[in-house]
């Protein structure tokens, strides 16, 4: 014992001198240096079940982990009790941690530390440890306001049941199959966070104990054998007794009960683990597992053991798992590179039909019969083409979904009154886009919901409804769809903007810029209006990451905004990653397509308004501002009988905040296409985004205007 | 037994197996067939700007986006006309960074897969100066005339002709 004493005593010190620094910055009413404290706690927790701890710094840190599972559940802020019991808990571990080195008597335990009264400044059943709990959690579902997360949830935990209970096999035989454990962990992790995001507290109570014994067993803390291997596999059984029940919820067999599956014991069967690998994990536990038993921590273990143990079925559980088969049966899932080859085929389907239908020789046949086949093929291939399409797609409701909940704890964080108000869930986007959507879209609600909605006095004051109303909607408009995030807030001040962008040295002195362009100034790298930065928003690494997402997607953000009157964002974006609508435009013999969300405007210029630079920069004067020309056919070095810009037609293209003009032949028209990669020997070339096949069947190459825009030699590179 | 000839042997018996062979000008070629996925006819191929001068374009293969090589351009052979012969061979070849990409190849004629023993495959003979051909991986002597066995990951791997020289 004295040993392993001096071998912990310096992991302790390291730890409890970050604990210190963290404690330094934590504030009353805020929750700075919440998480880092938490993770120390994590750690120290950690210590404390790998090592062998004296008993009074074990339940000493048992304490801690209880006021800190309190703030979480409560308030998330410090409050001035907590802090001072805080830097109590500090002050005495030092001591005790001197003494150990020292080999000396460890103080005594304050009372206040102590498990009997581990809660001491909160209420009793604050401390949310079950093994700490009489009486096993009860789980109640809101299946009315989560209903389509929680279907959700249990799709996703069937697969990650099924994991589990795979990998449990193999580690059977294999205990160190590093692969097989990573798997099951990832499994109960990601178990964890959809019920602690959907707050189905006893699952992710049970679920994150298993997994740190899984992570003690992946970071060979622990060695698996067969009653850890018996603990994991009763733990998935009590996960899908969760899942099972929920789900018979879901198909009302019952809504609204409250569920009851016992986790204590099994919690407790998991910690004594952790506590203590070698100790033989029985049905009936030794109360003396711990190694200097106090009193109290004896009735701590005892109560976590004598409860009923987890296979015993209480008369609760009377949902019939037939029921659980029913909706999780409902979907597939397919490899995207099939739904990919399909999707490609059914393209060429509908090319080959339109080939076959306006073949000269069927034209020239008069068989009613043909025509009527015809028509017929010519509806089916256009309905498969639109079924196809729509493989990908699923609504934003998830998405928007998640929104209120941010909103709801932002408002209550600032002490806000906000409410959002969704429109068109039921729009539906690609499922890549959908994905990549989520984290701009947290971004711009938290901003809208920080900066934009002002506190309630400052909005009576100034005449508006101190409930701050945030719109968050979703809408096709031409070709694309369209997401909108309006706030009734302060709105942007210009003044401010040109200040503080002159300051930061992005504009100018003196420079003149337009409203558009001020508005702009905030998708800037380290731009940043807040007046004072909260751990919310306002770190200025914000905006910029927004819009390089959304332009990552092909897709682009305005802004409008009325001083006091509140911000408008307004997101376009394609409808599928895969489809782009172009404009078709050729270039001497070829042809190419410029994405029109990038496409301003298309125009003959005459000779009055083109000029040159030495000869060599052309300009164009596009309404008094003056863009950059880009001869196409010069630039691709192809032969074409158009040369002169008058005679051809200049496309104005913009990317970010740059334009240019690009010299074509002529615009052929507008098309929806399917953009293919031009395939990895070719990715390397930067001005094609991709190919895409046209109706004809041949290849048309997609512009990435975002280069030619950036380009630096507007002159054919010499090949 | 030399090392050198147990290297050439162990290097022939890699090579013994299927191969499908075209002809580019006078001379003759041969491709492992697994490699192939398929022959083409000449078909309309969408030239590509500011790419080197052997990369043809991209053409449409059943909705698949694919890149098509000249090999006559890439071996800097004589220019000649296409004729009814002239067609693309479409292969699976492998990246330098491993991912598998699917290429054309245009090349004069297609002629037949033959089966090639050990003993028909020659190291390729070392030209000195005048052509670095560490793509060429063996020469066959078959039916009379003399068949260059192409690794062809290796020869589209390579962006600029001259890489060809410079590659390992």
């Amino acid at each position: 014992m004295p040993n392993s004493n001096v071998q912990i005593a310096p992991q302790f010190r390291e730890l409890l001198g970050r604990f210190c620094l963290e404690l330094a910055v934590v504030e009353a009413g805020k929750d700075h240096g919440l998480l880092p404290i938490n993770s120390f706690v994590i750690e120290i927790t950690d210590l404390c079940a790998s090592a062998a701890v004296p008993e009074p710094l074990r339940v000493a840190t048992t304490a801690l982990r209880g006021w800190i599972d309190h703030l979480f559940d409560t308030t998330a802020v410090f409050d001035e009790a907590t802090i001072a019991l805080l830097s109590r808990w500090h002050e005495w571990m030092e001591t005790a941690i001197t003494a150990l080195e020292r080999g000396s008597a460890l103080p005594a335990l304050p009372s206040e530390f102590g498990p009997a009264v581990a809660a001491a400044p909160e209420k009793a059943d604050a401390v949310p440890a079950p093994a700490a709990d009489e009486t096993e959690p009860v789980l109640v579902v809101n299946v009315g306001a989560d209903g389509e997360l929680l279907a959700e949830f249990i799709n996703e935990s069937q697969e990650h049941l099924t994991n589990i209970e795979n990998g449990v096999l193999v580690l059977e035989d294999d205990p160190a199959n590093a692969d097989t454990l990573n798997t099951i962990f990832r499994a109960f992790h990601t178990f964890k966070g959809g019920s602690g995001f959907l707050n189905l507290l006893p699952i992710q109570a049970l679920a994150h104990e298993l997994e740190s014994l899984l992570d003690a067993a992946r970071q060979h803390k622990l060695a698996i054998s067969s009653p850890i291997i018996d603990v994991i596999l009763e733990g998935g059984d009590v996960l899908k007794q969760f899942t099972t029940q929920i789900l018979a919820q879901l198909n009302s067999h019952g809504a609204g009960q409250p569920i009851l599956v016992p986790t204590s014991a099994l919690i407790a069967r998991v910690r004594a683990i952790l506590a203590d690998p070698a100790a033989p994990v029985a049905a009936v536990p030794k109360a003396d597992a711990a190694p200097e038993p106090a009193p109290a921590t004896h009735d701590d273990f005892a109560a976590g053991f004598t409860v009923v143990p987890a296979h015993e079925k209480p008369a609760a559980e009377t949902a019939k798992p037939a029921a659980a088969g029913a909706s999780a049966a409902g979907f597939v899932k397919v490899d995207t590179n099939k739904l990919d080859a399909l999707i490609d085929l059914v393209g060429e389907l509908v090319i080959s039909e339109s080939m076959v239908v306006q073949d000269p020789e069927l034209l020239k046949s008069a068989s009613r019969n043909l025509a009527r086949n015809l028509g017929q093929l010519r509806r089916i291939t256009s309905e498969l083409q639109r079924t196809a399409m729509s493989l990908r797609m699923v609504p934003i409701k998830a998405t928007f979904q998640k929104m209120n909940r941010l909103v709801r704890d932002l408002a209550a964080k600032q002490g806000k009154q906000v409410q959002l108000v969704l429109g068109g869930e039921d729009t539906e986007l690609d499922r890549n886009i959908v994905e990549e959507l989520s984290d701009p879209l947290v971004h711009m609600i938290r901003n809208a919901a920080d900066h934009g909605v002002e506190a309630p006095a400052a909005r009576i004051a100034k005449g508006k409804p101190g409930l701050g109303t945030i719109h968050l909607r979703a809408f096709h408009r031409g070709g694309n769809i369209v997401i909108q995030i309006q706030d009734d807030g302060n709105g942007l001040a210009k003044e401010k903007l040109l200040a503080k962008a002159q300051d930061k040295g992005l504009v100018k002195p003196g420079q003149t810029l337009s409203d558009k362009e001020i508005y702009d100034l905030i998708f800037a790298p380290g731009f940043s209006t807040a007046e004072k930065v909260t751990d919310i928003s306002g770190r200025g690494v914000g905006m910029d990451v927004v819009r390089r997402n959304i332009e990552k997607l092909r897709g682009k953000v305005d802004i409008d905004t009325v001083l006091g009157g509140g911000t408008t964002f307004t997101i376009y974006l394609p409808l599928t990653l895969a489809i782009i609508d172009g404009m078709i435009v050729s270039v001497g013999s070829e042809r190419y397509i410029i994405p029109t969300l990038t496409v301003r405007e298309s125009f003959r210029p005459r000779a009055e308004m083109l000029s040159t630079v030495h000869e060599r920069g052309e300009m164009v004067n596009v309404r008094g501002k003056l863009c950059p020309l880009l001869r196409l056919h010069q630039y691709f070095d192809q032969a074409s009988k158009i040369t002169e810009p008058t005679d051809g037609i200049v496309v104005v293209v913009e990317s970010g905040n740059q334009t240019r003009c690009l010299l074509v032949d002529e615009l052929i028209g507008k098309q929806e296409v399917v953009i293919k990669s031009l395939g990895g020997a070719l990715k390397k070339n930067p001005s094609l985004a991709g190919g895409a096949v046209l109706g004809d069947g041949r290849v048309g190459l997609i512009l990435n205007v975002d280069a030619l825009v950036k380009l630096q030699h507007t002159l054919p590179l010499a090949a | 037994m030399t090392t050198a000839t147990l290297e050439t042997s162990s290097l022939a018996q890699q090579l013994a197996g299927k191969h499908l062979t075209f002809v580019l000008g006078r001379e003759h070629y041969g491709l492992p067939v697994l490699k192939v996925r398929e022959i083409i006819r000449l078909c309309e191929i969408t030239p590509v700007p500011q790419m080197p001068d052997y990369i043809k374009g991209v053409l449409n293969l059943r909705g698949k986006i694919i890149p098509v090589a000249d090999l006559r351009v890439k071996f800097r052979l004589s220019r000649i006309e296409n004729t009814d012969l002239t067609c693309i061979v479409v292969v699976q070849v492998t990246l330098p960074d491993n991912t598998k990409t699917m290429m054309g190849l245009i090349v004069d004629a297609v002629e037949e897969v033959v089966t090639l023993t050990a003993a028909e495959i020659e190291p390729t003979p070392d030209f000195g100066a005048a052509l670095h051909a560490d793509y060429i991986l063996g020469m066959a002597k078959v039916k009379g005339s003399v068949k260059a066995l192409l690794d062809i990951d290796r020869v589209v791997a390579a962006v600029h002709p001259d890489d060809l020289e410079f590659s390992k």
